[in-house]
């Protein structure tokens, strides 16, 4: 045998290798098909044979060429239907073309293979298949060993001939084959007669099929195999040409920025840096799609592997695919298969039950694994799903504890997922005895490795009794990831943005109320939840450092201990290093702190960068925040690979090197669990929750003054918008002051018009706080400083409460008097407001409708309960939730509505109305919530209750409306 | 440097250094270059021995400082040491060096095998000793050099192993 020309050989795997591929997944559908013969289908199986056998009979390779052949003969009769492509045959093509791809995949030494067994039983089937054949019945016949291949054509043979009465009345044609030797005549009038008289045939006849076959493949665009690493890739001309085009445009850049260089030109250094820039993350783009590659690469020899799994264990089940056009980088592509295949293997053996004891458990005999692929946040996600009988938490938590690997007050503060995700756990799988009590994971580390190593995270979630779902999140690529930049102890650290939640920062003030101890963690108290916190520097054994903003240096952190172990309340820092710096990223508590006397330092703020691992979350605190760049990765070295903190290592711009850190390993390290389960956590969870309620139920106002010694405040919700004016811009028209804003009239009041309080500043400089009333604007005239703060709902409303005043609170230092802006409106305009006291015709029907105010605020209970009072309601109060029900039980019949607060203690305004809702007595009555927050999920969580209307807090004039629709509905409703 | 490739095609040519005070030697074509960047990032809880990492062009290059390795105590990077660049199994690893010397034509056949502790360096080190006329130079074990250090890993982090 010579191979003449390495190009065209190497062209011929390729293209044989990528017919295979096919292949294998088109028997796979015409064994589904059985003897529904979908003709495209074998068609095209029966086009892919022909044209390796062409191709192989051109380079001489005469192995190849025969097995081919012999495949293609069977195939000719299961296309002209005088074959049904039953299992057994179905699994004699598959073991065919499984030897067919490791010829190929060893081309040189392909011609001394010996493959008599496959060609015998080939041709076997041929032989009988010439006579009258007939559909296999029964789909649960014993499989054919794979390895063993003359019993399996024994079996196999006798079938179609001994029901031969069946179908087609086809006298038997036989024909004499002389040992391995293809030279089969055909006699049957073929669609593609393709003659192949001599065991070695001359190039010409065979020749022309290949090339066809390839141009028909090129036009596609199409993928290399994934199997061989190191093969070439095909890439569309058209991409060729971008890149092409991309290159040149770099060239003429860099000439541009070498001249500019030269002249000293900075204006122009600014313009061809930012056209390089551009160009540069444009090639990058564009090569990476010459790598991507879809993931149907990989998903569709899955069919087989379940296939031929299921079948030897004796299960049933189908494979759903969905997704196989995601593309992924070549690399993970490649990376991917070995790790997929196991947990799809692990999902048939252990996770989909045997028919009879589904059956048992009332579930459908077939089972079914969902393989899935889909774009998520910047990454693919790949689920492997499955109905099976699903992972036990407290059995693998068990096992961890007998392994030592965990002790049992750990595996107590776990959460069930966490359990579920001990399974990955290094070293958790090996032994057998966890197999048989888990009913999963052999080697499923291996998976976690392979995976870490691919900068993905795997995730499990499982039911017992229901199957499990596991999650792998792969980045686009491999090459360029965008991570956030931190820095501590002098050093810069690169966190992959794929595991960073959000970036926290603490102001010093904070530090003492939001940082707190359970057990040894050091916690912060994040939305509602307990986030432990690391210290990179305690984890990486690096002395403590804190970065100076105000004198820019970094400087060692004395303070040892960070907390007492004793008290509960730990800060982390000592608080009062006078110092002051107005940059600040932005925290809400941020205006407050800084309109504080007292400032603190920014020194002592806590930087935390919140990180998910999957599993868990957790803060990292370090020294400085950065930028977030795309970096890209370089190995460790061999002697830091013990290091397990760190996932690789970047270059950065100044040529300097980072770390890259692995936030898995690193909260591994710390020793951290989720504090889910702990009883500490149990135990603050209801103080942390009121602490949440109070944080909640803070009102935002925003602070102004009218006279330079008064300060004022309005809830920050009802203000529309603030505009800087200039005392001539007032104009004084029909003895009203009015401005132009926005194309109209826009009335302007102040606060002295209708309250008794100091005159409006004279200066020149105004503020004008836009209103949205009733539809209409109006602005108050006000004069800095301005700020937006939050308060406690600590606000007395008796010591200056007058006309246009509800209020007052101490902000900052300061008496503040709240505005009431209906009131100074109304005051002013009596006409502006739609007159919401209630209609003659209530008081004629002698209904007053009672309205139930639930608030634990007095000031808002107070507020709600005077405009309710006002407009002639009767009122009735309950401080939280359990009163409310108390009143409610008592006035049952009396009650026409509840407008109920959200956050309250005891029990909240979602639980009073569920409560509501599922008592038959009350779940007529109509429930308005009122919130100073309505956060498109609380608003969702209220309607799932049954809350029937949002309002926000002190929004009179809507929630007056609605209370009155309402008083309305139920007067309709009253029996007259 | 000139080699003499018509007398003895067998000649061994030696980069020699002095680690501490001790001088070495190896193949100098193990050596792909030497250089004294020293713009190192620190790499906390790396082993000992591994004083940093550096940048070099676009390569990332563990650096062990042999004197620490070998027991010599810390190699000075005030003392203007010097990195020699090697070739290890799929990376580059720069060995830290207090001082780059000659290179030395060493005939192999005088070679003779490495004493149990030369200059207080273990004789596991070395592959053997070469003497020139004033000078004895302890012909350094690369492979060796190289190992990773597991004892001492162990023994300071080995909690962190489960």
């Amino acid at each position: 045998m010579s191979i003449e020309d390495d190009e065209i050989l190497q062209g011929f795997i390729e293209e044989s290798l990528e017919h295979l591929a096919d292949i294998e997944n088109d028997l796979l559908a015409i064994e589904e098909g059985g003897a529904d013969i979908d003709v495209e289908l074998v068609n095209k199986v029966f086009r892919a044979a022909h044209s390796i056998k062409g191709g192989a009979g051109f380079m001489g390779l005469t192995v190849i060429q025969n097995l081919a052949h012999a495949a293609e003969n069977v195939l000719g009769l299961v296309r002209s239907e005088k074959l049904v492509p039953s299992p057994e045959i179905v699994n004699i093509l598959l073991l065919a073309s499984d030897e067919l791809q490791q010829l190929i995949e060893d081309v040189a030494n392909s011609n001394d293979v010996d493959i008599t067994e496959h060609v015998n039983a080939l041709n076997a089937i041929y032989e009988g298949g010439e006579a009258p054949a007939k559909p296999e019945p029964e789909k649960t016949a014993p499989s054919p060993e794979p390895a063993v291949e003359a019993p399996a054509v024994a079996a196999v043979e006798p079938e179609p001939v001994e029901k031969a009465e069946e179908v087609q009345p086809q006298p038997p044609q036989e024909e004499e084959h002389p040992g391995p030797a293809v030279g089969t005549q055909e006699v049957q009038p073929e669609p593609t007669p393709e003659p192949e008289p001599i065991p070695e045939p001359p190039p010409e006849p065979v020749s022309p099929p290949a090339p066809k076959a390839a141009a028909k493949k090129t036009t596609k665009t199409k993928k290399s195999t994934p199997q061989k690493a190191d093969t070439s890739i095909r890439v569309t001309v058209s991409l060729l040409d971008q890149l092409m085009n991309l290159a040149g445009e770099l060239v003429l850049s860099r000439n541009q920025l070498l001249q500019t260089i030269t002249s000293g030109d900075v204006r122009n250094a600014e313009t061809v840096g930012q056209r390089i820039d551009l160009v540069t993350s444009e090639l990058q783009e564009a090569i990476m799609l010459t790598r991507m590659q879809p993931i149907g690469n990989v998903f569709n020899k899955f069919p087989r592997v379940v296939r031929d799994l299921a079948k030897k264990l004796g299960k049933q089940m189908d494979l759903t695919i969905v997704g196989k056009d995601v593309e992924l980088d070549k690399t993970i592509i490649e990376a991917i298969n070995d790790p997929l295949t196991h947990l799809v293997r692990n999902s048939v053996d252990h996770g989909i039950e045997p028919p009879d004891e589904r059956i048992r458990k009332g579930k459908e005999a077939r089972g079914l694994i969902v393989l899935k692929a889909y774009h998520a946040a910047g990454q693919v996600v790949i689920e492997i799903s499955d109905d099976g009988k699903g992972l036990d938490g407290n059995m693998l938590a068990e096992t961890a504890i007998n392994k030592g690997m965990l002790t049992p007050e750990q595996a107590k503060a776990m959460s069930e997922k966490e359990r579920t995700n001990l399974i990955l756990l290094p070293g958790f799988s090996t032994a057998k005895k966890v197999t048989d009590v888990s009913g999963r994971g052999v080697g499923m580390d291996v998976v976690k490795t392979n995976l870490d190593q691919l900068g993905g995270s795997i995730e499990i979630e499982s039911e017992v009794g229901r199957g499990s779902t596991i999650s792998i999140k792969l980045p686009l690529t491999l090459a360029i990831i965008p991570c956030q930049i931190v820095m501590t102890g002098g050093e810069r650290y690169a966190i992959p943005q794929v595991n960073l939640e959000e970036l926290l920062r603490i102001p010093a003030t904070k530090v003492k109320e939001r940082i707190e101890r359970v057990g040894d963690a050091e916690v912060v108290r994040l939305r509602g939840n307990l986030l432990p916190l690391i210290r990179l520097s305690d984890v990486l054994d690096i002395p403590r450092t804190y970065y100076d903003p105000t004198r820019e240096e970094l400087k060692t952190d004395r303070r040892k201990q960070v907390a007492d172990r004793r008290s509960r309340s730990t800060p982390m820092f000592k608080e009062d290093i006078p110092q002051d710096t107005p940059e600040q990223d932005s925290n809400r508590d941020e205006l407050e702190r800084e309109r504080g006397e007292r400032r603190q330092s920014p020194a002592s703020a806590l930087n935390i960068d919140v990180v998910s691992t999957g599993a868990m979350k957790y803060g990292l605190i370090v020294d400085r925040l950065h930028d977030s760049e795309e970096i890209v990765i370089k190995p460790l070295g061999r002697h830091l690979q013990q290091c397990k903190g760190y996932a690789g290592a970047t270059i950065m711009g100044d040529g300097r090197i980072a770390l890259i850190l692995d936030v898995n390993n690193l909260s591994r390290m710390a020793g951290l669990t989720s504090l889910d389960g702990t009883d500490r956590a149990g135990e603050l969870a209801d103080a942390t929750k009121n602490s949440i309620i109070k944080a909640k139920d803070k009102q935002a106002l925003l602070t102004f003054s009218s006279s330079a010694d008064e300060q004022f405040a309005v809830p920050l919700n009802q203000v529309e918008r603030v505009e800087k004016i200039k005392r001539s811009d007032i104009e004084e028209v029909g003895g009203r002051r009015v401005m132009q804003y926005r194309g109209g009239s826009l009335p302007l009041v102040s606060i002295e018009e209708v309250a008794m309080v100091k005159p409006l500043s004279d200066q020149d400089n105004l503020l004008v706080i836009v209103f949205n009333l009733s539809g209409k604007d109006i602005g108050l005239l006000a004069i800095g400083p301005i700020d937006a703060i939050e308060v406690s709902s600590d606000i007395d409303d008796v010591t200056l409460k007058q006309t246009g005043i509800m209020g007052s609170a101490i902000i900052a230092g300061h008496t503040t008097m709240l505005v009431d802006i209906f009131e100074i409106v109304q005051t002013i305009n009596p006409g502006w407001f739609a007159d919401y006291s209630l209609p003659e015709t209530v008081a004629e029907s002698g209904f007053v409708p009672t309205i139930l105010i639930v608030e634990d605020s007095n000031f808002f209970r107070n507020q709600v309960h005077s405009y309710m009072e006002e407009a002639g309601f009767n009122v009735l109060e309950g401080e939280d939730g359990v009163e409310a029900l108390n009143v409610l039980e008592q006035h049952v019949d009396e009650i026409t509505m509840v407008v109920t607060d959200i956050e309250m203690p005891n029990m909240d305004g979602f639980e009073l109305t569920e409560k509501i809702k599922n008592d038959s007595r009350f779940a007529h009555l109509p429930v308005i919530a009122l919130t100073t927050l309505a956060g498109e999920e609380d608003v969702a969580k209220g309607k799932s209750v049954g809350i029937d209307e949002y309002h926000i807090k002190l929004d009179k004039e809507r929630l007056m409306e609605c209370v009155h629709r309402y008083a309305k509905e139920a007067e309709a409703a009253q029996p007259a | 440097m000139e080699p003499n490739p018509i007398t003895n095609k067998n000649i061994l040519e030696l980069a020699t250094f002095y680690i501490g005070d001790a001088l070495c030697g190896m193949d100098i074509l193990k050596v792909q270059e030497i250089n004294k960047l020293m713009e190192m990032t620190k790499v906390p809880q790396a082993p000992d021995y591994v004083t940093g990492i550096l940048n070099l062009r676009g390569q990332i290059v563990t650096i062990v400082d042999l004197g620490k390795k070998l027991g010599l105590g810390e190699t000075n990077l005030e003392d203007d040491p010097r990195n020699i660049i090697v070739n290890a199994p799929s990376e580059h690893i720069g060995l830290l060096v207090r001082k780059i010397s000659d290179v030395v034509m060493a005939d192999p056949d005088r070679i003779e095998s490495a004493p149990a502790n030369m200059s207080g360096i273990q004789g596991g080190f070395f592959t053997g000793v070469y003497k020139t006329e004033d000078k004895l130079i302890g012909i350094l074990n690369v492979e060796e050099g190289l190992k990773i250090d597991s004892e001492s890993h162990r023994g300071r982090h080995g909690q962190f192993d489960s």
